[in-house]
């Protein structure tokens, strides 16, 4: 409906702001440079952009159908297309991938769970220090993340001496570090949908009936929803994304895929290693086109870049 | 009696919030507290530390060359990647932002997976394309630019490189948002009143458009000082910036206390440089107030 109006307005009012370009132009000074130049030269630039930020995926995807041996197997563009490298992904791998995708669902849950009150109290409360509790909620973003690593080894050193109960190297550790980093983006995409959300909806539910518990469940919850899955969305992708923190929180033996990465590229590594890669990059771009669909990508936007 | 209803709909929705901020506040206060009570200590060797405080990790810090000179890289590296990314960044930007056909959401899908790819496999991409047999090089020796394959490991270039790549995506989308909230009619109107394009650009465009860039900026360069991954693996062991060389302090040297004293030094640069540019912002804000 929106669109639709929107373009049958469209062509009148370009119409008629050339019109008034045109005009003002006999009347003002005559511009330095035609319009189209600049509206090229800008495609152009943008395209350079593009290819800057895209190439290193399309070279792994690319290389990663290499059909040669092992000592030539990082080639591009390839050389005799096969997806070999595809069935010979080996089982350390695989488990990574396995503890990434774990791992960042559970930092996507954890982070919504102290991250949605978290929201609604900043929003909603009536809060003294409201700037001061929204910088301390969006802190972990400001603290470097190899900071953020090592603080959290040396404290969980520090619990296990005083308790026994070591929790570095093990899943909990990790998922304490990944949900600590996370939690702010999902503060930030459900506090901008409540600015914007009307409390009268919730009033009305209450007074015909519903208790506070439903009103939340029904009514709340549908609305700062998009909030909600974008700022998951965010979680997600930086758990299954992290270097920084799970380099100091895994152990040998037990590590997330990008730190399985990491030291494959720092020593010798396997091209299998382009292959399970390539199919990181399909699952974040089927990821993206899910989110495009379920709440749209500018609602994912407009609520989590800040 | 719906009247009475309402007022109780008051729910103490600060009260929802506490569990929330006990949980942050007490994971930063603690892992906080713990490194940097941790950086006055002496290294034994082996992880063990001593017991008595003292400063010797900081002195050796400020008097070692090779330290001051890792920080330096640190803080000139990430302003060089902030200024790329806004550089490649803000035309992107723009041009999504403005663009009314249905190619929009394509072009800001390609950024968004851009951000969202982990930079592990992103480095790897670069790695292949700067290898000695790799497009850039047999490009570069085809054309006769260079003799020698040219590489980005090991150098500065690399680490920069490296850093805009982990940067440009999430650049794109922040200053996508910026530009997103000043009105289109704003620059229609610079080009009514003749103005060409580059001039309505300049004039209009980013001036609006500042205050979000230098917020912005601020954080794709807080970003750069804690990137880790692209400047270990494009440093390539030669370039060493304070992320990398925290790293390797735990992790192959076993001196928590010195690593402790490193972070503490970044963590407080970056502060700093934070707190800098707020009030370089508020300053500069009043004075044009005031001219208005």
């Amino acid at each position: 409906m929106n669109t639709t109006s929107q373009h049958n307005t469209e062509p009148q009012t370009r119409q008629s702001t050339e019109a008034l370009i045109a005009a003002g132009r006999r009347k003002g000074p005559a511009p330095k440079l035609g319009l189209p130049w600049g509206k090229y030269f800008h495609y152009l630039y943008s395209s350079f952009s593009y290819i800057f930020l895209l190439s290193p995926m399309i070279v792994v995807i690319g290389a990663s159908l290499h059909g040669g041996e092992y000592y030539t197997a990082i080639k591009f563009p390839p050389d005799e297309p096969s997806f070999q490298w595809y069935s010979k992904i080996p089982k350390g791998q695989i488990e990574a991938l396995g503890l990434s995708f774990l791992l960042a669902f559970g930092t996507a849950i954890g982070a919504c769970i102290i991250g949605i009150p978290a929201a609604l109290g900043i929003v909603r409360g009536k809060l003294p220090g409201r700037t001061l509790i929204s910088t301390i909620f969006r802190a972990p973003l400001q603290i470097p993340a190899i900071v953020t690593g090592i603080a959290f080894l040396q404290l969980f050193y520090l619990i296990g001496d005083a308790t026994g109960l070591y929790i570095q190297g093990t899943f909990w550790g990790l998922y304490l570090g990944h949900v600590f980093v996370a939690t702010p983006y999902v503060v930030g995409t459900v506090t901008a949908i409540l600015q914007r959300f009307d409390t009268r909806l919730e009033e009305a539910a209450f007074s015909l009936g519903a208790n506070r518990w439903s009103t939340f469940r029904r009514v709340t919850l549908p609305v700062i929803k998009p909030g909600v899955y974008a700022g998951a969305l965010y979680a997600f992708m930086v758990s299954f994304g992290d270097v920084p923190i799970s380099i100091f929180l895994t152990a040998p033996g037990f590590v997330t895929y990008p730190i399985e990465l990491f030291y494959g590229l720092e020593n010798d590594f396997d091209p299998s290693i382009l292959a399970s890669a390539s199919l990181v990059i399909f699952f974040c771009l089927i990821a993206l086109l899910a989110m495009q669909k379920i709440v749209g990508l500018d609602t994912l936007l407009r609520s989590g870049s800040r | 009696m719906s009247h009475r209803k309402k007022v109780n709909m008051n729910t103490r929705w600060e009260l929802v919030l506490l569990p929330s901020l006990i949980f942050v506040v007490v994971l930063i206060a603690g892992s906080q507290y713990v490194f940097l009570e941790g950086s006055f200590y002496k290294d034994l060797g082996l992880g063990r530390v001593g017991t008595d405080i003292d400063v010797s990790n900081y002195v050796r810090f400020f008097t070692d060359s090779f330290y001051l000179n890792t920080l330096w890289i640190t803080v000139k590296t990430a302003a060089l990647a902030t200024f790329f990314t806004l550089i490649l960044g803000f035309p992107v930007a723009y041009l999504i932002a403005r663009m009314r056909s249905r190619w929009s959401m394509l072009l800001l899908a390609g950024i968004v997976v851009a951000t969202f790819v982990t930079i592990v496999i992103k480095v790897f991409g670069l790695m292949i394309i700067f290898s000695a047999d790799g497009l850039i090089n047999k490009f570069l020796m085809g054309v006769g630019i260079v003799d020698t394959p040219y590489t980005i490991i090991g150098n500065q270039t690399g680490v920069v490189v490296g850093l805009m790549h982990y940067t440009l995506g999430f650049g794109v989308l922040l200053l996508y948002s910026v530009i997103q909230t000043i009105p289109r009619s704003f620059e229609e109107a610079a080009q009514i009143h003749g103005a060409s394009r580059w001039r309505m650009h300049y004039r209009v465009l980013l001036p609006l458009s500042i205050p979000g860039i230098t917020i912005g900026s601020l954080m794709i360069f807080n970003m750069s000082m804690g990137a880790f991954t692209s400047a270990a693996l494009l440093g390539g062991g030669r370039v060493f910036t304070l992320p990398v060389l925290i790293q390797r302090t735990v992790m192959m040297e076993v001196k928590y206390s010195m690593a402790g004293t490193l972070s503490a030094v970044l963590l407080v640069t970056v502060l700093l440089i934070n707190l800098l540019a707020i009030i370089l912002i508020r300053r500069f804000r009043a004075a044009r107030l005031v001219i208005a």
